[in-house]
Formats: C-alpha cells, sequence, structure tokens
C-alpha cells in the first residue's frame, strides 16, 4: 500500500479507478513514470479532496442488500509537490489506503510520502481523494496481506492471510489479528499489499488451508446460550450440549 | 401647558430651549433598571396522548385508587382527566385524575349512552371542591376524641350523578363477559414482569 | 465385560445448506440458508424467503442456531436464484412452520402481544380449569 505512481497522467480520474482494480498495481513502489503534459491550472490552483461516499444498495432480486458497515474503509488518495516554477507538472503519486476516515487517509498519506519523497504536506497538495468500494462485497475471499510492523524489539516483515468478504475487512482482521497475538497497535503496521488469493492451491497458511476442504462440516457441540431474560440466578443449570 | 418649549428670540433669529422636564438627565442610573421577565411560556390546553380516548379503560397509578382500573369519560382542562369506576363495580367515583398518572389500555367501553349533562355539570370548576367550613375539625372535634366522629356525608346530587354515570356503563359493561371482573380487580406487577415490553 | 454399544452422535453440523435460525438482533426468528462458511465462527447466510427475508451477509454463529433442516446438494456459494429455487423446492418455510420449534415461539409471541384484558380473562380461565381439575382429583381421592 505504499506509494507507488501512476504512469501517464491522470486528468480522467476514470482511468484511474480502472488501473486500481488491477492488483498487480499494488507492488511496490513504480515511481519512474512522468508526468508529462499535464497542465498547470487544472491542479495548480485548488487541490481537489473530491470523497465518493455512495453507498447505493446492490440490489439482489429477493431483498435490497444493504450495507454492513466496515470500521475501516479503503481509500485511493493522489497527491505531489507543489508546482513551482523550476517544475510545473511535479509527478503525482498515488497510494491506497487503509483508514478509518478521510482525514486519517490523508495524514497517513503525508507520513508515507514523507519517508519515501521529500514532500511534506507543507510544500505538497493532495489531487484527488475518493473511495474504493469492493467489486463483488458478497462473495468469500481468500486475502493474503504482507505488513511491515515495529514489534518492541526491531521491525519484521510478515505474511498473513485473512478470509473475508472485502479487502477492508481482512484488513480489519489483520489488525485485530497482530494487535491479539503480538499487542501491536495501528501506528506500527504498514500494510505493503493486499492480494486476493484466487486459488486454493495457492493459500500457504494452513489456517485457511483447512476451511477450503471440499464437503467442509462441523458441529456447535459446546454453545453457552445467552439468557434473554437477564434473570441473575437460574434454578437449573443451562445446557451447552447440543 | 407647562412641558411646553419656550422660544427664545435673538437678534438674529431664534431657538426653542425645551421644558426643564424634558431635559435628559445629568446621571446615569447607578443599578440597571430591572426589567420584567418576558414569557416566552403560553398557557395552552393540554394535549393528551391520542390512547386516551373516552371510554378507554385506564389503569391508575397514584392516589389513593391507584391500581385500579377505570373508565375515562372526559378531558378536563389542563390534562386532567374525568374517569369513573363506575362506582358499583370498583369502588372509584366520579374523579379527576392526571393523566400522566395513568396507563392507557386498549380496552373500551362505550361511553356513548352517558348523559351530556352530568358530564357538563361535572367538568365544571367547583364540582370537585370540597365544603370548607363543614370540613374543618375545630377544637370542638380535638377535645370530643373519644367519640366516633360523624360521618361524611356526601352530597345528594352527587350521588344521584354518580348513579346516572353508572347506569349508563354498566349496562355496556355487562354486555362482554369478564369485562366487570376485569375493572373490579387490580393492577399490579410481579418481579418477572417487565412493563416496559408488555402491551398493555 | 459387557459389550459397549456404540453410537455416532446426533449433531447438526454447520455446512453449506443448513438452515439456521437468527436468535436475537435485526433479523430475529428469521431462517436463512448457509450458503457458505467463512471460519470457524462465521458463515455467508442468506433467506430468501418471500415473508421474512434476510439480505446475504456474513453472520456469526453465535448468533444463529442451526435448525434440522438442511438444503441438499446446495453448491457452494451458489447465486440467488438457485438459492431461491433450491429453497422452495425443499419447502423450507412450510416445513419449519410444522416443527414443534416454530410452534412454541409462534405461542411466545402471540403470549408476548396480549394486552392487558386479554392477560386478565387467561388468568381467569387458568383458574377455571384448575379448579375443575382439582374438584375432580378430589372426587377420585375421596372415593379411593
Amino acid at each position: 500500500m505504499l506509494g507507488y505512481f501512476m504512469e501517464g497522467m491522470i486528468p480522467e480520474l476514470s482511468r484511474v479507478t480502472s488501473v486500481l482494480t488491477s492488483w498487480r498495481a499494488d507492488f511496490g513502489l513504480a515511481l519512474n513514470g512522468l508526468a508529462q503534459n499535464l497542465p498547470t491550472r487544472d491542479f495548480g490552483t485548488s487541490p481537489l479532496t473530491r470523497l465518493s461516499t455512495s453507498t447505493t444498495p446492490v440490489l439482489t432480486p429477493h431483498i435490497a442488500a444493504r450495507w454492513f458497515p466496515c470500521r475501516l474503509q479503503e481509500y485511493q488518495v493522489i497527491g505531489r509537490h507543489l508546482p513551482s516554477e523550476a517544475n510545473p507538472t511535479p509527478k503525482l503519486y498515488r497510494m491506497r489506503i487503509f483508514a478509518p476516515n478521510d482525514v486519517v487517509a490523508k495524514s497517513r498519506f503525508w507520513y508515507f510520502l514523507g519517508k519515501l519523497r521529500k514532500i511534506k504536506k507543507a510544500n505538497g497538495e493532495i489531487v484527488t481523494m475518493n473511495l474504493i468500494h469492493e467489486k463483488r462485497p458478497q462473495k468469500v475471499k481468500n486475502f493474503g496481506i504482507w505488513i511491515r510492523y515495529d514489534s518492541r524489539s526491531g521491525t519484521h516483515n510478515m505474511y498473513k492471510e485473512y478470509r473475508e468478504m472485502s479487502r477492508s475487512d481482512a484488513v480489519d482482521a489483520l489488525y485485530q489479528d497482530m494487535s491479539a497475538r503480538h499487542r501491536s497497535r495501528f501506528r506500527d503496521i504498514q500494510i505493503l499489499k493486499v492480494v486476493e488469493v484466487k486459488k486454493a492451491d495457492d493459500v500457504r497458511r494452513p489456517y485457511i488451508k483447512q476451511l477450503l476442504t471440499k464437503g467442509l462440516k462441523f458441529p456447535l457441540p459446546h454453545r453457552v446460550s445467552k439468557p434473554k431474560s437477564g434473570k441473575i440466578f437460574a434454578a437449573s443449570r443451562p445446557s451447552t450440549f447440543f | 401647558m407647562a412641558d411646553k418649549p419656550t422660544t427664545k428670540k435673538y437678534a438674529k433669529g431664534e431657538r426653542s430651549i425645551p421644558h426643564a422636564s424634558q431635559k435628559a438627565s445629568k446621571y446615569y442610573p447607578a443599578e440597571d433598571n430591572s426589567l420584567p421577565k418576558k414569557a416566552r411560556k403560553s398557557i395552552r390546553p393540554a394535549k393528551v396522548r391520542p390512547s386516551l380516548v373516552p371510554g378507554t379503560v385506564v389503569i391508575l397509578l397514584a392516589g389513593r385508587f391507584r391500581g385500579k382500573r377505570v373508565v375515562l369519560l372526559k378531558h378536563l382542562e389542563q390534562g386532567v382527566l374525568l374517569v369513573t369506576g363506575p362506582f358499583k363495580v370498583n369502588g372509584v367515583p366520579l374523579r379527576r385524575v392526571n393523566a400522566r398518572y395513568v396507563i392507557a389500555t386498549s380496552t373500551k367501553v362505550d361511553v356513548s349512552g352517558v348523559g351530556e349533562d352530568v358530564l357538563k355539570k361535572a367538568s365544571e370548576s367547583g364540582y370537585f371542591t370540597k365544603d370548607k367550613e363543614s370540613k374543618k375539625p375545630g377544637e370542638d372535634a380535638f377535645f370530643k376524641q373519644g367519640e366516633k366522629p360523624q360521618k361524611k356525608e356526601t352530597s345528594k346530587d352527587r350521588v344521584e350523578d354518580q348513579k346516572a354515570v353508572d347506569k349508563a356503563l354498566l349496562s355496556n359493561i355487562k354486555k362482554e363477559a369478564h369485562l366487570a371482573d376485569y375493572l373490579s380487580s387490580t393492577f399490579s406487577l410481579r418481579s418477572s414482569d417487565r412493563p416496559h415490553a408488555m402491551v398493555f | 465385560m459387557g459389550d459397549a454399544e456404540i453410537s455416532t452422535s446426533q449433531w447438526r453440523y454447520v455446512e453449506v445448506g443448513r438452515v439456521v435460525r437468527f436468535n436475537g438482533g435485526e433479523f430475529n426468528g428469521r431462517l436463512a440458508a448457509i450458503v457458505e462458511i467463512i471460519d470457524h465462527k462465521r458463515v455467508l447466510v442468506d433467506g430468501p424467503s418471500e415473508k421474512a427475508p434476510v439480505p446475504r451477509h456474513s453472520a456469526a454463529l453465535a448468533h444463529v442456531s442451526l435448525t434440522p433442516l438442511v438444503i441438499s446438494q446446495l453448491p457452494r456459494a451458489c447465486g440467488v436464484g438457485v438459492l431461491k429455487k433450491k429453497w422452495e423446492k425443499a419447502e423450507v418455510d412450510s416445513k419449519f412452520e410444522q416443527s414443534t420449534w416454530a410452534k412454541k415461539a409462534a405461542q411466545f409471541q402471540k403470549r408476548r402481544q396480549l394486552n392487558d384484558f386479554e392477560r386478565f380473562k387467561v388468568l381467569k380461565l387458568r383458574k377455571q380449569a384448575r379448579y375443575e381439575v382439582r374438584k375432580s382429583l378430589a372426587k377420585v381421592r375421596s372415593s379411593a
């Protein structure tokens, strides 16, 4: 998810989003391209922060699928250095950021860009920003996530797999998982890459592999049902065996 | 008039001098004059809940007859309800109760038979007020503590009105099975009852 | 030593096609079929019932109960149309309505919807019934 660059130029945002869907563009940093022919007046005057938060429900034949909110959203943030006389058309940098809201997304953008290039918020501008929606939010997918995280004793790279309905769900699960297993915080984790693992053979982790067996079924032998009446004392012990 | 301005004439022209009483004061008041507070509230006719329709069986929650199920007859001014037991059924007479201290049930009794004139009489101010002179126990009563106090007499008019209202209601109440029993029973909660989840 | 009798347990399984019933929450009491298993705690469910539909979403297994009904041979992650057809063919709604589970739930629901007067009538009629039972019981006892 670290910064990378769009080749060519991007006056049409539709092209940007079309590139987004291919995950191969996620890889590392492709900062070699040149933003040529970019008219200065388009971006120089006002940094556009357009945010599309349309939550139009997808209609299925029998019922409108509703929006089940997720803690994290995926944003596309495009920014650049402020144009100067020396360089009227500075390079554009694009990132896909997972953040709870657009304010945090912009902040993370500047955090990452500052680490990679000599650009900071004071001398840069955000050109575009939009929300990336999951293409198929009702399909269960396996995601592989590469991260870099700071533990108490050093920095590590990691690869983890999650079985979720969307990329942002998977990243959310990752943050929960990392905080549980390694006591790591949001600030300690940098997400490098989120990839859908399409083939079951490519799944590496046994904890996901076990869910991909054919004809999977399992019982729920031990369940504690919560009493609805909210009584403190019960005359008989609850049955947990079904 | 004394307040009239005087005109002074000079060689060239003239000017009018306001009267001394019209002169602005030399001093500001040491303290600001307090203005009366503007009332932003107005007295409006009370709006009772839509569930409280005349004829509704209501549960009284406060007062001497708390827990009783009574019939609502009419809305009076300022959110007060005119109810009756009927007296024959559960001992609640024609009475005014606060609409706030009442649970409206979905059960209805037909009150169309109740005479308009009785209701009108009961809704007039002063109908329910006590006769003060007869009420006050004086010094004599204190010294006569050992003796039985005189029984309070209900005025004949009130007894008549009560009978008239009851008669009209009772015939309707008897038509439905268990309704008279229901009105004579009292409402109470047990430990397992959850009034917020109950349907009334 | 006697022969130990071994029988397999009669578990209800979490499996694709299993009909589940929501207990609590927004879809309380509604039926849905498991379309895919996400992990050991969550499943993708979809309820195409006409009367009480459930949109396709991931539901925690803690919030649903497994019913004995299974839609047989439901393909994994099948589409909405396929599921609806299979659901209707398996007569899930009508079959569940006949179960004691559904009947009990309906009874509870009805009891909860009674108003104050109806509650009183139930109380009174139960008293009468009890009285009759006690009376006849006393008769039998005295004659015995």
